[in-house]
């Protein structure tokens, strides 16, 4: 996608956000005290962002179109192109989101490593040699954090429900 | 007074466990800030989990450690492989790298050192006596200035922190925005939460902070694969000496370009918004006007050094006056300071340093100590960071992501702030590859809630909006702000559009008015000076130069 796309397309984007929060404003109960009501400093804000949103989506629609982008996404023709280009950011999001998901179950400490190993693999590849590299740090940093924070510093880490609580 | 209260500072971080903290946090500085693509702002940033449980002045005491360490870090990386450690180490490289290429690493290095040590002491006596000379300022103000100070602080991070204004004001306003979400602190209703409990409590600063900021650089350093797999002896050659004694001959030998720099660097630090990566350029480029042979920067000369790795150690300090003086941060990394203090219950003001002198001294004493041990332990850490160059960015940053889960959730023992982290983690990713800067969102969302208390101060002792406008001080920062929305638009279009010449002049007599509005002696006499300042740009931008053809191109 173009650069100057993806700036009409993200200035959009902000009108529409600041369309959705103005209609939540009406909301915010408005107490019987106090001058300055809970709502109208979040829309004073929403309306200087409506504006310069605004602002940028002109700015963006009369920008040279014949000034084409050179950044590396212009070349970027497919979906797997461009699942290829993002992998890595695409990697570390969804390993995050899925340790958030097992914290529950896992605990801070075994899903804290098993995060760490995995991404470590998918980021720097499977070959035998790195994966013990990549258990020896996830196992040492992770476990080194754990234990700092648990016995050093007394803050209450969920522990799941495999691990025993240490508390 | 000052020399009780300094005596007090030192009988507090004088402990065993204070000075190895502050050791640790060197030298943890001086290798986060020496990895190109770790930030000083994320060192200090990671750091602060570590301090909850500390006093308050151990944790800040441990937390400028840091500071300091990384301000010097980054020439370590910036000499040896010609990437910058750090955005406040990249004018050290154009002549640091040629100095280390040309056979004399080592004395490249101990310049940088040297240079960084000069600078943040004279910066460290600026900040003892400038903090309380302008708490005492920050007493006149009411919530009226206030409120223009902090939309000052944004308008000019906006104007400074990237290439597009715009999106620079976008940023500042979604700061400001994020703010709001949750239960409003005036009345406790409840505020965009669409219905989740969780939202009732807003978003936390530290987990927005390190979502946006940390979370967001560790995945753009490992988006290409080729790159994250590197270590960082695969892009330069590592070296692992100092020469110190010829180091110490050539920075003294050079004292004007040393204190001069460290100038520039305090005065940028005080500005909020302006921060290491500007002094740096602007001190190199100071340096290189000022020089007999201009063109022998880049060769690799030692003014090239000492400029750059000189302001930017004084930085801090200046920054460090604004947050503890006024409470308003002057970039991220003094944010990140502030976010520390309110979670230790210390709320800076213009009155922090007269109500906790021993607190507000430990930080001026913390930042004078840590710039020795500085001093002895870059030596030392070199050896360290030949070590840790072998180690392949992708381990790093995913072991600091392992770190950050942990650190956030340590904050308030609450799932929904690791939610925050990855939330703000993505739409930290999206303002950096959509091109808007982040430093004006975290100013924001530091400023946001002070910006509304003061302006629901303001509006309970009167609902007219002529204070903003007749109070000096609150017309100061309103013209200040002005002015620097269109700084970047002047700087674009200098000498090319007409309306440019007038620009520095008009700033000049404009921001008289609210000097003589101030009364006294010194101030109307400050406007006296800016309204002979304004005549005499306007007389030799009109009349000494001659006029360029400037018609409009559009």
């Amino acid at each position: 996608m173009q650069r100057l796309n993806q700036d009409t397309l993200v200035a959009m984007v902000l009108l529409v956000f600041c369309g959705v929060c103005f209609w939540a404003s009406f909301d915010i109960r408005q107490p019987d005290y106090g001058v300055l009501l809970p709502s109208t400093w979040p829309r004073v804000i929403l309306g200087v962002l409506s504006l310069l949103s605004f602002t940028y989506l002109v700015q963006s629609i009369r920008r040279d179109r014949t000034a084409t982008s050179t950044t590396p996404e212009t070349h970027l023709t497919s979906v797997w192109d461009w699942l290829r280009y993002w992998r890595n950011p695409l990697y570390c999001f969804g390993l995050f989101l899925a340790y958030l998901l097992m914290l529950p179950i896992l605990g801070m400490l075994l899903a804290g490593m098993t995060f760490v190993f995995l991404l470590q693999s998918l980021l720097g590849g499977w070959h035998p040699r790195r994966l013990l590299m990549h258990t020896l740090v996830a196992i040492l940093s992770v476990g080194g954090m754990w234990s700092v924070f648990t016995f050093g510093l007394d803050v209450m880490l969920p522990s799941g429900i495999i691990l025993p609580s240490f508390y | 007074m000052i020399v009780e209260n300094v005596i007090g500072a030192f009988v507090e971080l004088a402990t065993i466990q204070t000075i190895i903290l502050m050791m640790i946090g060197v030298a943890g500085g001086l290798i986060a800030g020496a990895i190109p693509g770790f930030t000083i702002a994320m060192a200090v940033v990671l750091t602060l989990p570590f301090t909850f449980g500390m006093p308050a002045t151990q944790g800040l005491a441990t937390m400028v450690s840091v500071l300091v360490g990384g301000l010097s870090g980054g020439l370590m990386a910036g000499i040896m492989t010609g990437i910058p450690g750090t955005p406040s180490s990249v004018a050290t490289t154009f002549d640091g790298f040629p100095m280390a290429r040309n056979g004399q690493p080592g004395l490249a290095l101990g310049i940088g050192v040297w240079s960084s040590f000069a600078g943040g002491i004279i910066s460290a006596i600026l900040l003892v006596t400038l903090a309380p000379q302008l708490a005492k300022i920050g007493l006149e103000f009411n919530p009226w200035d206030y409120f223009m100070l902090v939309m000052f602080a944004l308008t000019i991070t906006a104007s400074l922190a990237g290439k597009d204004l715009i999106k620079g004001l976008i940023a500042g306003a979604m700061g400001l925005f994020v703010c709001t979400i949750g239960e409003d602190d005036a009345a406790g209703m409840a505020r965009f939460n669409f219905g989740s409990d969780a939202l009732l409590q807003g978003f936390d600063f530290i987990a927005v902070l390190i979502g946006l900021f940390a979370f967001s650089q560790l995945l753009s350093d490992v988006r290409d694969p080729e790159t994250a797999g590197q270590s960082l002896t695969e892009r330069g050659q590592i070296y692992g000496r100092i020469e110190h004694r010829r180091a110490i001959r050539t920075v003294l030998h050079h004292w004007v370009t040393v204190v001069r720099s460290a100038l520039i660097g305090v005065f940028t630090g005080i500005l909020p918004g302006a921060g290491g990566s500007i002094a740096n350029i602007l001190a190199y480029d100071q340096a290189k006007k000022m020089s007999k042979h201009p063109e022998k920067f880049g060769t690799g000369i030692p003014e090239g050094i000492i400029a750059p790795e000189s302001s930017n150690n004084a930085v801090e300090g200046g920054a460090l006056i604004t947050m503890m003086a006024l409470g308003i941060p002057g970039d991220v990394t003094t944010a990140v300071m502030l976010g520390a203090l309110l979670i230790h219950d210390v709320i800076p003001s213009p009155t922090f340093i007269t109500e906790e002198p021993i607190l507000a001294y430990s930080i001026f004493i913390a930042f004078f100590v840590a710039t020795f041990m500085m001093i002895g332990l870059q030596s030392f850490m070199l050896r360290i960071f030949v070590l840790v160059t072998r180690v392949r960015m992708y381990v790093l940053a995913s072991v600091i992501l392992g770190f950050c889960g942990i650190g956030v959730f340590a904050i308030h023992n609450v799932d929904f702030d690791l939610w925050t982290l990855f939330w703000f983690g993505i739409l930290g990713f999206l303002m950096r590859q959509f091109g808007f800067p982040l430093a004006p969102m975290i100013l924001g969302v530091v400023l946001g809630n002070i910006a509304e208390l003061n302006l629901a101060r303001s509006f309970a002792i009167t609902t007219e909006l002529t204070p903003f406008v007749t109070r000096p001080w609150s017309l100061l920062f309103l013209i200040l702000a002005i002015f620097s929305t269109f700084f970047p638009l002047y700087q674009r279009h200098r000498n090319v559009r007409q309306w440019t010449v007038v620009y520095a002049p008009a700033m000049a007599a404009s921001v008289s008015l609210p000097m003589f509005m101030m009364g006294g002696v010194a101030r109307p006499l400050i406007g006296i000076a800016l309204l002979i300042l304004s005549g005499y740009l306007v007389w030799h931008r009109t009349w000494q130069r001659p006029r360029s053809d400037t018609s409009d191109t559009n």
